[in-house]
């Protein structure tokens, strides 16, 4: 069992290494964040402590000898604007610096301080991060809280998560697209075997690899090459042997069909047992040469050699070139409006038409009507008959090689060569189209062949 | 009416059997072996037509055509057994001015002949046809450029004179191939194309884009009368 990807090589290629390079640049960026923000922070809170308790000895030792000068003192300590020094005495709560709101601190940071404790603990206030320490003052009742702000840090750390995730993703998409660079270069030994291929396959023999220079890729070009040489040389040799038979058996028989028209000719002058010899000779010698002309052109159809570049065709006028150089009574024919195009050979559309005719007049009478017709994009011809018709279960078999006999009113003293239908068959085929029997309308069998319509 | 009629042909018994049902139909026939002697008896006496074989040993088939074609306008038919495209297309290229492929019937063969031949006097009409700088004069067969003689073979000859009767009008594949070469023609294309090849190489100032000899994709050909 094959699975079938969604995606092509190269895509899943690219997608890996993404994928993989994504990964690998979020750990890093994950393990720098921690490292990085973990250091810096505890950098910050310990210079907070340690500036808090610089200043809560000089608050103690203004309390303790009671000075008058505290307010100003508080107001010195404040190192900076966002810097809040909160002083929580029995009744009384000094501020200095930005105005906070004593009620924003955890009420349990607060009873630490009161109870002795040092503490600290990172907040939001008022919008702005800080780091609120609260030590004990030694020689006094109450706490001291300095709240050092953090705006600066917050913004390194936003500038270095965004550093951070910009990279991881400019990683991942370069690993796409390094993927995808390095599928395309792997792959493009894989692009010219298929150009070649195709190549061959449409026609050119002689396409082949360039010379691989990575030893990889040498094997591959040397097995394609030997293979499409040998190809090549049987193609060569069977066209060759095509060619040869068909010599070989064309050369006889012109002296046998002009040996068979003299003989013809001259009929009057061989009497008796002998004259129904020559007359049976001349009439199975017309047929032979029939059966081997078409089977050569069947055979050289086999081995699409030989073809015209194709042309777009009026198929009503080729339609109608053929009934009007047939011998005998004109079949009606009946022709949509604009008449179709179709993209083709012409000599095989004519053989498609007057073989479609003869049948008609072999078995059937006659055609009785022929019809040019345009359906959904499809030429449409359409040739009718007023014959025994053609039972269903022997609708594809007639156009089978050498199938005739088993239709009704066959095999008369002009039998065809047996390959007309399947000629037909094969010509239409070649052309894209189809060709199927239908029961005609009040009797008889309707012959439709559809051939895509060319673009005009 | 009796034509004349050399047959070269290798294969004796091809040889034998064709000449006596070209007898039958009415012609002399003289027959040669090789392409030597086909050249050798043409160098005595001019028959009609000659009817030639592709396959021939020592001087081919292909090398006697463009022997000839260089002596002059003889009637050239290809009879032959090969029926590839490249074949053929060499054999019109050479300068045949038509082609059948064994086995072919005599009786083909000699309305074919007489079709060529019936080419041959053209005097319908004593008028003068112009086109694109060419004066065409259909009463003696001769063309004309700047008064020099343009030089065509007749098969060349009457196609021009098809094209430029219809005064610019589109004349069809169908119509050419039954009027030039007269009789009811069985859709092949390659003896059309490579005559108007021919008659492009002969007739147009830059071959590779005729501006006299116009092809009308999917309908035929017309001459530019203007041009």
């Amino acid at each position: 069992m094959t699975r079938v990807h969604r995606f092509s090589l190269r895509w899943r290629v690219a997608m890996v290494l993404g994928l993989g390079s994504l990964l690998l640049t979020s750990a890093v960026a994950v393990v720098v964040w921690n490292l990085a923000s973990g250091y810096m922070l505890r950098q910050r809170e310990q210079s907070a402590v340690r500036q808090a308790q610089v200043n809560v000895r000089l608050v103690d030792e203004a309390l303790r000898t009671g000075s008058d000068g505290l307010d100003e003192l508080l107001t010195g300590l404040t190192a900076g604007p966002d810097t809040t020094i909160l002083l929580f005495r029995p009744g009384q709560v000094l501020t200095s610096g930005r105005q906070v709101d004593p009620d924003q601190l955890p009420r349990k940071l607060l009873d630490l301080g009161r109870d002795g404790i040092p503490a600290g603990q990172r907040l939001i206030v008022s919008g702005i991060p800080v780091y609120a320490v609260t030590l004990p003052i030694a020689h006094a009742e109450g706490a001291y809280v300095e709240m050092a702000p953090m705006v600066q840090l917050d913004r390194t750390f936003r500038f270095l998560s965004a550093v951070l995730v910009a990279a991881t993703v400019a990683s991942g998409l370069l690993g796409v697209a390094l993927g995808s660079w390095a599928g395309r270069r792997a792959l493009r030994p894989l692009t010219q075997l298929t150009k070649a291929a195709s190549l061959i396959a449409g026609g050119d023999l002689r396409a082949r690899l360039p010379e691989q220079t990575d030893p990889d890729l040498t094997p591959l070009a040397t097995t394609f090459n030997s293979t499409a040489d040998a190809l090549e040389q049987r193609v060569l040799r069977d066209a060759r042997f095509a060619g040869d038979v068909s010599h070989e058996l064309r050369s006889p028989l012109t002296t046998m069909v002009n040996a068979a028209e003299v003989l013809r000719r001259r009929r009057a002058e061989i009497p008796g047992t002998a004259g129904k010899a020559v007359d049976l000779l001349t009439s199975e010698v017309d047929r032979f040469a029939r059966m081997v002309v078409d089977l050569l052109e069947i055979s050289r159809t086999d081995q699409q050699v030989d073809d015209p570049t194709p042309e777009s065709i009026d198929l009503a006028e080729l339609v109608t070139n053929v009934i009007t150089t047939r011998p005998g009574a004109q079949v009606p024919l009946e022709v949509d409006e604009p008449p179709p195009h179709v993209l083709g050979d012409r000599r095989r559309l004519d053989r498609v038409v007057s073989n479609l005719l003869d049948n008609a007049d072999r078995h059937a009478g006659g055609a009785v009507r022929v019809a040019v017709l345009r359906r959904d994009g499809r030429a449409r011809l359409e040739v009718d008959d007023a014959g025994p018709g053609v039972p269903p279960d022997l609708r594809t078999r007639v156009f089978e090689r050498f199938d005739r006999g088993t239709r009704a009113g066959s095999r008369g003293t002009d039998t065809g060569s047996g390959l007309g239908l399947a000629l037909v068959a094969q010509h239409v085929q070649r052309h894209g189209g189809t060709v199927r029997i239908e029961e005609r309308p009040g009797g008889g069998a309707r012959f439709i062949v559809e051939i895509p319509e060319a673009e005009r | 009416m009796d034509f004349s009629v050399l047959l070269v042909e290798d294969d004796e018994h091809i040889r034998q059997a064709l000449g006596l049902a070209l007898g039958d139909e009415g012609f002399t026939v003289t027959d040669a072996v090789s392409g030597e002697e086909a050249l050798d008896l043409l160098a005595v006496a001019e028959p009609d037509v000659v009817l030639l074989d592709l396959m021939l040993p020592g001087v081919d088939g292909l090398e006697v055509c463009r022997t000839l074609r260089a002596r002059g306008d003889l009637p050239i038919i290809i009879v032959t057994a090969r029926t590839d495209a490249s074949d053929v297309i060499a054999g019109l290229e050479a300068g045949a001015d038509d082609y059948v492929t064994k086995p072919l019937m005599a009786s083909v063969l000699a309305a074919r002949i007489r079709a060529l031949l019936r080419r041959r006097g053209t005097g319908r009409h004593d008028e003068v046809l112009k086109a694109g700088g060419l004066e065409i004069r259909p009463d003696v067969g001769s063309v004309h450029r700047a008064g020099v003689e343009v030089h065509l073979t007749r098969t060349e000859f009457r196609l021009l004179v098809e094209l430029a009767s219809a005064s610019g009008r589109i004349v069809t594949r169908e119509q050419l191939l039954q009027r030039v070469w007269g009789y009811d023609y069985f859709g092949d294309t390659r003896l059309l194309d490579v005559h108007i090849r021919r008659l492009r190489r002969k007739v147009e100032p830059n071959p590779d884009e005729p501006a006299l000899v116009l092809t009308v994709r999917g309908a035929g050909y017309r001459l530019d009368v203007d041009g």
